[in-house]
């Protein structure tokens, strides 16, 4: 059994380090592996209770994405959690000195737990909100289990974090709403069509910004998509690894594995996200066949011109042809804007709706604070219920004692049914003492009158003072 | 009787009032709670509503909606429920702060005006006429709600064409489901408006059965009222054909269903005002002096007796 303990975090985070130190403090899975068992390094017994190491150090969950290195630690109460972190880290070959410079920050007890929650809910990322940082918390959670059991307080709070982060994903709109051009270009899409699924997008271009926009199309199931390219073997090849991508997401999403940033919305009947190339003769041919055009070339002259669309326009029955063009310079001709049914949207518009998208995010932040701060209370209320769990358990064990050897009496002289009927009388006899005693120590006005309680009942049921 | 219908007159306000409530949160929140409970609330409103108007028509022996304040309540009732149809199977709630902010106003002015037993035309008892009735409201509902929509579709298309990208932006369904909800209120209203018209002869050649032949002839399916809703539903059923069959798609369907619904009105009132026939159910109007015709059904039929007598 461990007693009291404390909970530190030590964080490096793009609040307060650049780039380069965010760099230098990262740690791969390998080395915080290598960390927990140095620090940690003590499995848990056969009843998963984890002891602590020989230097206080109950367990360690670290965590390391592109934005943040962050330690959580779970130690005895009194033990020098600082300097237990430095020797570690330094054992493991990691900047030390780092996580203890002026870009460190050192949160502990329950500020340590409110700024895990909050890491959890998004509200500490770079895009407010953003959900990547969930999986990322479970998965170093996930590590950390595999290397040993964490201690009560860091696994209360890691399951109280990852509550919260859900509350506040589905009770707020924190999450709600594009904050990258890529995912802003499906979103103006979704104003024009409902199912991107009944419809064809042209990419035209097969550059690295061309790639990422179709994969963001692709994720959310567009029907067809046709690139365009001059080159047509860049075109082929880009073609090729979205189908492989979408193949391998659609794969992992069936084998119901943590579907990636761009893993597809599901497709049952396998309708949508058909990709096809075209030569770049026949581009007008795809301006008037698709609903959704994609521009992202390197090219110096605008390669869409107004009569390509109008001719386009002429097929097309009155639907309406949204042309998204985000190269520069422009591909998208100025004048195309003026032929009727035509929506065309560049970089700023996108820039625009991620501005919006961001503010009616940041709106969301005293809902998604009111959520953490109920949480927090939950945990608070766990946290001063631990003192009273292992007198409790004594206790509890000391009355079952003692029925059991009132139904042992009985059935000595009674029946099997009437040591039975004594039995179970005697198990809500415990029942209700126990409830009113939990009760009592819990409604105690003080930590030194909920200690005096404490005391008294060990005092009396410790196990052995027991006959 | 008077103790029941004075709190139903309370309560339907207030229900309506929840389910505009509830739609406003939605649309300047999107509140998952309010996404939940907005469909509920309407529907527990249509519900309400549907027993407290079959218990007052139950109560009066007639339809309720010959006073113009029971036509309210009945327009509000038929509103609601009508979007709730659109709104489920298309699945979009994101407008319903406007249908149901109509539909409370609508059942304000009906309750705040209501009295419990207005005089009425005797029709109103007549099983036949009471489904004609009813079908006629859902019908012209239904078109009304097509043109919201329409309206709603143009508003968010000029706003993408000028690039403004503010609440309505973020909070209204797509251009496409805009357009479905036009359409399908169209769907919705063309069928209804068949069956009432429909049913309506029906109704016609039934009552001239009943009356003497001099009578009789006043009930003619020529009457301009009956002749414009053959019109009107034509034009609706063409333009449904040409958005099924001809690729009729996108602003200009949208213009065409605005335009549709302001011929509608004005054809309608034009035709209410220059000819006022049989179509009018107030049974206090006076007996025309000149023609000597009877300008009302009811006094149609009250002469109608008194001859057989």
């Amino acid at each position: 059994m461990i007693g009291p303990t404390s909970l530190h975090v030590r964080s490096i985070n793009h609040k307060n380090a650049p780039t380069e130190v965010r760099e230098k403090a990262h740690l791969d899975p390998e080395r915080a592996a290598e960390l927990m068992d140095a620090l940690g390094g003590h499995l848990a017994d056969e009843n998963h209770v984890p002891s602590e190491s020989e230097h206080g150090c109950i367990s360690v969950i670290p965590v390391s994405t592109c934005n943040r290195t962050e330690i959580y630690l779970e130690v005895i109460e009194g033990t020098d959690a600082d300097e237990l972190l430095r020797r570690g880290l330094a054992e493991v070959g990691a900047d030390a000195d780092l996580f203890f410079s002026e870009h460190a920050t050192s949160l502990q007890g329950l500020d340590a737990v409110r700024h895990l929650y909050s890491v959890s809910a998004g509200l500490e990322s770079m895009m407010l909100g953003e959900p990547q940082i969930s999986a990322q918390l479970k998965d170093a959670y996930r590590l950390a289990r595999s290397h040993h059991e964490p201690g009560p307080g860091l696994m209360r709070a890691f399951q109280g974090a990852f509550r919260a982060g859900k509350r506040v994903r589905t009770e707020t709109r924190i999450s709600v709403g594009a904050v990258s051009v890529a995912f802003a270009a499906v979103e103006l899409a979704r104003k024009f069509f409902d199912k991107l699924c009944d419809h064809r997008a042209v990419l035209v271009g097969a550059g690295e910004t061309g790639g990422l926009a179709a994969r963001h199309f692709l994720q959310h199931n567009i029907g067809n998509l046709t690139v365009v390219n001059r080159s047509l073997g860049n075109a082929e090849t880009l073609a090729d690894t979205l189908r492989a991508e979408r193949k391998a997401g659609l794969d992992k999403k069936a084998g119901k594995n943590s579907g990636g940033l761009l893993a597809p919305a599901p497709d049952p009947q396998g309708k949508c996200g058909k990709i096809s190339v075209r030569p770049w003769e026949l581009l007008t041919e795809a301006l008037a066949e698709a609903d959704v055009i994609l521009s992202t070339t390197g090219a110096t002259e605008p390669v869409i011109l107004p009569d390509m669309v109008e001719a386009a326009v002429a097929r097309r029955k009155g639907k309406p042809l949204f042309i998204l063009d985000i190269a520069v310079p422009r591909d998208v001709h100025p004048d195309v804007a003026n032929i009727g049914n035509i929506f065309t949207f560049g970089l700023d518009d996108l820039d625009g709706i991620i501005q919006g998208n961001l503010a009616a995010r940041a709106g969301q932040l005293p809902h998604a604070q009111g959520i953490i701060e109920d949480e927090l209370k939950e945990f608070q209320r766990w946290l001063e219920e631990i003192d009273i769990r292992p007198t409790v358990a004594e206790f509890k064990a000391y009355l079952e004692d003692l029925k059991d050897k009132q139904v042992g009496f009985v059935r000595k002289k009674q029946s099997d049914e009437v040591a039975a009927a004594v039995d179970r009388s005697l198990q809500q006899f415990i029942k209700k003492v126990l409830g009113r005693s939990v009760s009592t120590l819990k409604n105690a006005q003080t930590k030194e009158e909920r200690e005096r309680d404490l005391e008294t009942l060990r005092r009396i049921f410790a196990p052995e003072d027991r006959d | 009787m008077i103790t029941m219908m004075s709190v139903f007159k309370i309560l339907m306000p207030m229900l309506y009032l929840v389910v505009w409530g509830t739609y406003i949160w939605l649309f300047y929140t999107d509140h998952p709670t309010a996404r939940r409970l907005c469909t509920r609330f309407a529907m527990i409103t249509v519900i309400m509503h549907t027993i407290c108007t079959a218990s007052r028509g139950i109560i009066l022996d007639r339809l309720p909606m010959g006073a113009p304040a029971e036509f309210f309540c009945a327009l509000a009732l038929a509103m609601l429920a009508t979007y709730l149809v659109i709104e489920i199977r298309i699945k979009a709630k994101n407008t319903g702060f406007l249908v149901t902010g109509l539909s409370f106003l609508f059942v304000f002015v009906g309750s705040a005006f209501s009295t419990t037993s207005p005089e009425v035309s005797p029709f109103l008892n007549d099983p036949g006429f009471a489904a004609h009735a009813v079908l006629v409201l859902f019908a012209y509902t239904a078109m009304s709600l097509s043109f919201l929509f329409a309206m709603l579709y143009l508003i968010l298309n000029r706003q993408l064409m000028r690039h403004q990208f503010g609440l309505l932006f973020r909070r209204s369904p797509s251009l496409e489901v805009l357009e479905r909800m036009s359409v399908g209120a169209v769907k919705m209203g063309v069928p209804l408006l068949f069956a009432s018209l429909c049913l309506g002869h029906l109704w016609m050649y039934d009552l001239a059965d009943r009356m003497d032949s001099e009578m009789a002839v006043m009930l003619s399916p020529w009457d301009p009222k009956i002749l414009i809703s053959w019109v009107i539903l034509l034009g609706y059923s063409v333009g449904l054909l040409g958005n099924r069959f001809l690729g009729w798609r996108g602003k200009r369907m949208n213009i065409m269903a605005v335009v549709a619904f302001f011929t509608v009105v004005s054809a309608m009132g034009l035709v209410y005002h220059f000819f006022p026939s049989f179509h009018n159910f107030k049974s206090n109007q006076p007996i025309s002096a000149l023609s000597g015709f009877p300008e009302t059904a009811a006094q149609m039929l009250a002469l109608n007796e008194e001859a057989g007598r």
